[in-house]
């Protein structure tokens, strides 16, 4: 896994992996225009909620995470060589 | 006496109790025979219980009930014995007694808890599901599982403890000891949802889980996985059905873990933040009580254990082939354990709610309950959850292990049996996806929702394939964080460190007065004995024999004063 500075090279294999999920959100953001959603509140009725939602919510976990990293990871014995490794 | 043994053996579950003792002594083969077949007859004697009370007894005056079944046991007890099942085969392939036997007791004492109709059997229940697993833990033999095992059975006979307090004050208020509808702002109500809340991991009383779990051996953390926390969950849903702070434990409960596990290391570890966040929405539908919310947290319970036990194995398979669960560690798996890797993404795909798959047709009816009754903050989270799952057990646990960076582990596949009981739970993970019908014949309620709604499948689908686009756009644009070998720290460090610090700092001023104390003692003993040592020569009013006696005396009475003090720290 490279660190964020280094864009990791993509093998061929996930290439078509891309581009089959690509043609797949395409399918289903045209489908959003042929299939009635029931929406039980405003914003869930409004087009396209349901991507946008997770892609954001998505990103937001990645990045609230790595925040989290500088707040309360450790070394791996923390626990086991007591306060010195704080 | 000659009546009462043959009466237990009837309460599911204890038969299974029972049934442990033998298993040390029963040689390789002929245990697992045994093993499953007092699995197979607790499972037979459940399936006869209807709801009602079926065997009392009276205990130094108290009326207890030690069988009665409600609408959602059947489901539970049916589920926990497909578990244990699992456990067993899953398990085949080592000879390891104490697992084995430990095992099956914590299965059978978590079975017999479904049943248990009063506090008092609950509470006995409650703490033999404690003194039986942690065993699960000690097994690995470490210092390391040690410490955990002790801290995972110091949280867990807590809550057996307060769980007994509020039992007594439910009693001495008159309200009785049988399991009840109970008011959590009440005291005896509070201290019996704190006890529950312990068993369900609810927001800082969850570290154990993490902490423990994941150094548990191999078949122990499968174990593990399958009966506390949804024990707990059960008697949530008997006693506080539609208490409405549950809601929001429930929406915490599955948001925090979230961004946890998308740092945490070891994939086990991670799949216990993804059990925290898994029994928020059980949480939250028991918070909403609705009939549509009870079905859904039995569902996504009965659903969850299967796919949870799934992912463990798969895990534990890798582990027990590669020596390591460390995403930094892992990778490429595919080509070695590629039966593994296909049960590992139905578990993933199942846990992440894609549609055919088991958790799609019950998560759908807790997020519906929630919609339904106009929660729309709590739905925004169940949704921003749900991505969140999609992250660390959709993606991160079958990538880092199977996919990502070649290793190049020159490993086998995973023992037959281990394959036999993943091959089983991914099976049932489809059935249930796929004929949803099977699952909501045996729930509470008549299911009054259409999952199979093309809107909700595309919406469904939307989430879930954007999600991935998402992870996607990170990794091409190197923006996805590296598995780093660390410690994430987590609710346990209150127990781990903070305490033992508070400790000390209380301790520290009150042991420097207490030896400086000392010192002054000593020092006025010591003059007084030279006072009376030159009074003695020059009056002969005091004897030095009897000075040193008295000396000795304050000196003995000082000792006893510290190790009394030292002991009652």
């Amino acid at each position: 896994m490279s660190h964020s500075s280094e864009k990791p090279e993509i093998s061929p294999a996930a290439k078509r992996f891309i581009i089959a999920l690509c043609i797949i959100c395409f399918g289903l953001t045209v489908l959003e225009f042929v299939i009635h959603r029931h929406a039980y509140f405003a914003l869930e009725g409004r087009p396209m909620f349901f991507a946008a939602y997770g892609f954001i919510a998505f990103i937001i976990v990645v990045v609230g995470g790595i925040g989290l990293r500088k707040l309360i990871m450790r070394a791996p014995d923390y626990y086991e060589a007591g306060d010195d490794h704080e | 006496m000659n009546s009462l043994l043959p009466s237990l053996l009837q309460i599911p579950g204890l038969l299974m109790v029972f049934g442990a003792v033998l298993v040390p002594i029963l040689p390789h083969a002929l245990r697992q025979i045994w093993m499953l077949a007092v699995i197979a007859l607790s499972a037979w004697l459940c399936w006869g219980i209807a709801p009602g009370v079926h065997m009392t007894t009276q205990l130094a005056g108290l009326d207890l009930i030690l069988v009665r079944a409600d609408a959602i046991t059947r489901p539970f007890a049916l589920v926990f014995h497909i578990a244990a099942a699992l456990n067993v085969i899953y398990a085949m392939h080592e000879n390891v007694r104490t697992t084995a036997t430990a095992g099956l007791a914590y299965a059978g004492a978590a079975i017999a808890a479904l049943f248990a109709g009063d506090f008092v059997t609950l509470f006995i229940y409650w703490e033999l599901t404690a003194f039986t697993s942690v065993f699960l833990i000690l097994i690995s033999r470490s210092e390391r599982s040690f410490a955990a095992a002790m801290r995972y059975l110091l949280m867990q006979v807590s809550s057996g403890v307060i769980l007994l307090a509020g039992a007594v004050i439910l009693w001495h208020s008159g309200q009785g000891l049988s399991v009840q509808t109970l008011d959590a702002s009440t005291l005896a109500g509070g201290l019996i949802l704190l006890a529950f809340g312990i068993k369900a991991a609810f927001p800082f009383l969850n570290g154990w889980l993490q902490d423990a779990y994941p150094e548990a051996s191999v078949t122990g953390t499968v174990m593990l996985s399958a009966f506390t926390t949804k024990l707990a969950i059960y008697m949530l849903a008997l006693c506080f059905a539609g208490t409405e702070i549950l809601i929001w434990i429930g929406a915490v409960m599955t948001l925090f873990p979230v961004f946890f596990a998308v740092i945490e290391n070891d994939l086990r570890r991670v799949l216990a933040f993804s059990l925290n966040n898994q029994l928020g929405f059980m949480v939250v539908g028991v918070g909403i009580g609705s009939e549509l919310a009870i079905n859904g947290t039995v569902s996504h319970a009965f659903a969850h254990i299967i796919y949870k036990a799934l992912l463990f194995m798969s895990m534990g398979a890798v582990l027990h082939r590669t020596g390591t669960a460390k995403a930094s560690e892992l990778g490429g798996l595919w080509k070695r354990m590629p039966l593994t890797m296909i049960f590992c993404i139905i578990g993933a795909v199942s846990i992440s709610s894609f549609p055919l798959f088991s958790g799609f047709v019950t998560k759908s009816l807790t997020i519906g309950s929630v919609a339904k009754d106009g929660y729309f903050v709590v739905w925004m989270i169940l949704i921003f959850a749900s991505a969140g799952v999609l992250e660390h057990s959709g993606i991160k646990i079958p990538y880092f292990a199977f996919f990502g960076h070649d290793r190049k582990f020159e490993v086998k596949e995973a023992p037959v049996n281990m394959l036999i009981a993943m091959g089983i739970a991914a099976g049932l993970c489809i059935a249930i996806g796929v004929a949803p019908q099977l699952l909501y014949g045996l729930l509470p309620y008549a299911v009054d929702y259409n999952v199979w709604d093309a809107g909700h499948v595309l919406g469904e689908m939307q989430l879930l394939l954007f999600a991935i686009l998402a992870f996607v756009f990170l990794m091409v644009r190197g923006l996805y964080p590296p598995e780093i070998d660390s410690t994430v720290l987590n609710t346990d460090w209150f127990l781990r460190r903070l305490l033992p610090r508070l400790t000390m700092a209380i301790a520290r001023p009150i042991l420097s007065v207490w030896f400086a104390a000392l010192g002054q003692t000593k020092k006025l003993v010591m003059n007084g004995l030279y006072v009376g040592e030159r009074a003695s020569q020059q009056t002969g009013l005091v004897s030095g024999v009897a000075s040193t006696g008295a000396a000795a005396g304050i000196f003995l009475a000082v000792f006893a004063l510290l190790l009394l003090l030292l002991f009652s720290m």
